[in-house]
């Protein structure tokens, strides 16, 4: 053992509570795209929408208690919004946070299209920046990742959203936006799978061994959304599909944490650090 | 004010840890716990959130045919230290404004600012700055200090303040009041200089070329631009070998400048995603 062999860099000191953010964040924002696609010249689109924003509100008001947790005392939460700094996507992520927490309370209590867009947008960011956050690191598996991670982020945020929205659609009784959800779920899965397959082939960093270990539970939730089953077993398969969204985009988000921490700390790493 | 910074030499390197003795006194930082490395005489092993100082210890053996044991062929030792960049990763990813450049040029943590969030630590393209545990069992410091609350809970001053980020002010108290930073102070022979960047990297120069005369072949670490964004460093290094034999990166690079790629790639797919969703959604 030398110098030469030790990692250069530090180990991500971070677990549960920012695993959970990451998620968390992504289905807030994920939300916030489908109150925006849902349909208002239809009944059952009025409902989504209306499902989708309390479910964002509910899951964006979620997100500090989360960071809190991982800061260990509240007022340390207060820290982030004494500063506004564009160059550090945390700075910038805490602020879209507070600013789609305020749109999305406003979206919930008008009710209407008005800010559709606005918290479409802001949805966006919300579940694209935890990706730019990892990927503008010393951490040799993000580095690598600056594009492929936000953009999967961005489509397993959708996913996962679609997948809450329809179980609560399905809970509610709006079984006619089903098949759109779904539709789009598979979509952005779809996608997400494609860039993280991407990934595993063009960069090195532990890249592969990430896509390997979330690719089991992409694939589960894939196929849970395909299997047909009779009518009156429609709105179990409906929870159990989007249990299975669920559960992928969380062990994408645990396996970027956990492999990150490994890329750190192999031996070399941080020698030659990905541009 | 002009900046300020340290230049390592590491041929006057002897290895005898004073810097690390002098930095831990000085800034009150508690023990990492013993450790048994098995790497030369580096029991240290890295910089931490409480080690700011850290020597090196590059022993190269050889075996040769005719001689019946290994024999040490190069023995490098080089303090190394935070780099204090021009351009640096935890000072850009800090969302509290708790990392600073100082009027020194250094930069400077804030512990009454810093809420230990940890994006710092993985920012530094040098694995140097670090999270310091609120209170660790093991690592309670033993020696009192002035302050009665922090001796009474056995902490340090940083401890006391729980769970920030910690690594080398350039010794930022002592400036202020003219003194020169506690390792420099402290160093023997000379290897830790500080002083006025600009005379520093002059030194650097010079010292190079004496050594050239002398048969040494040498390069500067950091005394000009490192790449990948960071611009110089101002603590910065003589070296006799290449970067990662002392464990320095090679190819470091600034994590900021990846950020346009992935606010690019993350719009892409909301883009893409949204344009056929819509024509999902909207369709009658």
């Amino acid at each position: 053992m030398t110098p030469m062999d030790r990692a250069v860099l530090k180990a991500p000191r971070w677990g549960t509570s920012v695993v959970a953010y990451l998620f968390a964040g992504g289905v807030a924002g994920g939300l916030g795209i489908i109150a925006a696609l849902a349909d208002p010249r239809e009944e059952s689109g009025r409902r989504l929408r209306r499902t989708a924003r309390v479910a964002a509100l509910a899951v964006a008001a979620a997100c500090p208690p989360i960071l809190i947790s991982h800061l260990g005392r509240p007022e340390r939460f207060l820290h982030m919004l004494r500063t506004f700094n564009p160059r550090s996507p945390m700075s910038l992520g805490v602020w879209g946070l507070v600013a789609y927490s305020g749109v999305a309370g406003i979206a919930v209590l008008k009710d209407d299209d008005g800010l559709a867009v606005v918290q479409a947008v802001l949805g966006a960011f919300l579940a694209g920046y935890t990706g730019v956050l990892l990927g503008a690191t010393a951490v040799p598996l993000w580095g690598a990742g600056k594009a492929h991670i936000p953009a999967a982020s961005v489509c397993s945020g959708i996913a996962s959203a679609c997948a809450l929205a329809n179980g609560l659609c399905a809970i509610g009784g709006n079984a006619g936006v089903s098949g759109k959800l779904e539709r789009f779920e598979r979509l952005a899965a779809g996608a997400e799978c494609a860039i993280l397959a991407h990934f595993a082939a063009t960069r090195g960093y532990g890249a592969r061994r990430l896509v390997e270990r979330v690719a089991p539970a992409l694939a589960v939730a894939l196929v849970a959304g395909l299997v047909h089953v009779p009518k009156r077993r429609a709105t179990a398969r409906t929870l159990v599909a989007a249990a299975a969204t669920l559960t992928a985009g969380v062990v994408f988000r645990k396996a970027l944490i956990d492999e990150g921490k490994r890329s750190a700390r192999e031996p070399g790493a941080g020698m030659r650090q990905p541009r | 004010m002009s900046e300020t910074g340290f230049f390592t030499d590491t041929t006057l390197c002897i290895g005898c840890k004073a810097c690390e003795v002098a930095c831990k006194q000085w800034n009150e930082l508690p023990s990492d716990g013993f450790t048994f490395t098995g790497d030369s005489y580096d029991n240290t092993g890295e910089l931490s959130g409480t080690t700011w100082r850290h020597v090196a210890f590059v022993e190269q053996v050889a075996v040769h045919p005719d001689r019946p044991s290994p024999i040490v062929e190069k023995w490098l030792m080089l303090s190394d230290v935070c780099k204090h960049c021009t351009n640096a990763g935890c000072h850009e990813a800090c969302p509290t404004g708790a990392i600073v450049k100082n009027e020194f040029g250094s930069v400077y943590v804030r512990p009454d600012i810093c809420n230990g969030c940890g994006y710092c630590v993985v920012s530094c393209p040098f694995g140097v700055i670090d999270l310091i545990d609120p209170i660790d069992e093991d690592r309670k410091y033993a020696v009192s200090t002035l302050d009665e609350a922090r001796r009474d809970a056995n902490m340090t001053a940083l401890q006391g303040d729980g769970g920030v980020a910690g690594k080398c002010t350039l010794c930022y108290d002592r400036q202020k009041i003219g003194a020169t930073p506690a390792c420099a102070q402290a160093c023997p022979t000379e290897s830790i200089q500080f002083g006025d960047l600009a005379e520093l990297r002059e030194r650097a120069a010079a010292r190079v070329e004496t050594l050239a005369a002398r048969g040494v072949e040498a390069r500067l670490y950091g005394a000009d631009d490192v790449g990948g964004g960071i611009g110089a460093l101002n603590a910065f290094f003589l070296l006799t070998d290449r970067p990662e034999t002392y464990g320095l990166p090679v190819e470091p690079v600034l994590p900021s400048t990846r950020q346009p790629a992935g606010y690019a790639a993350a719009a892409g797919a909301a883009l893409a995603l949204a344009i056929a969703g819509w024509a999902i959604f909207r369709s009658r």
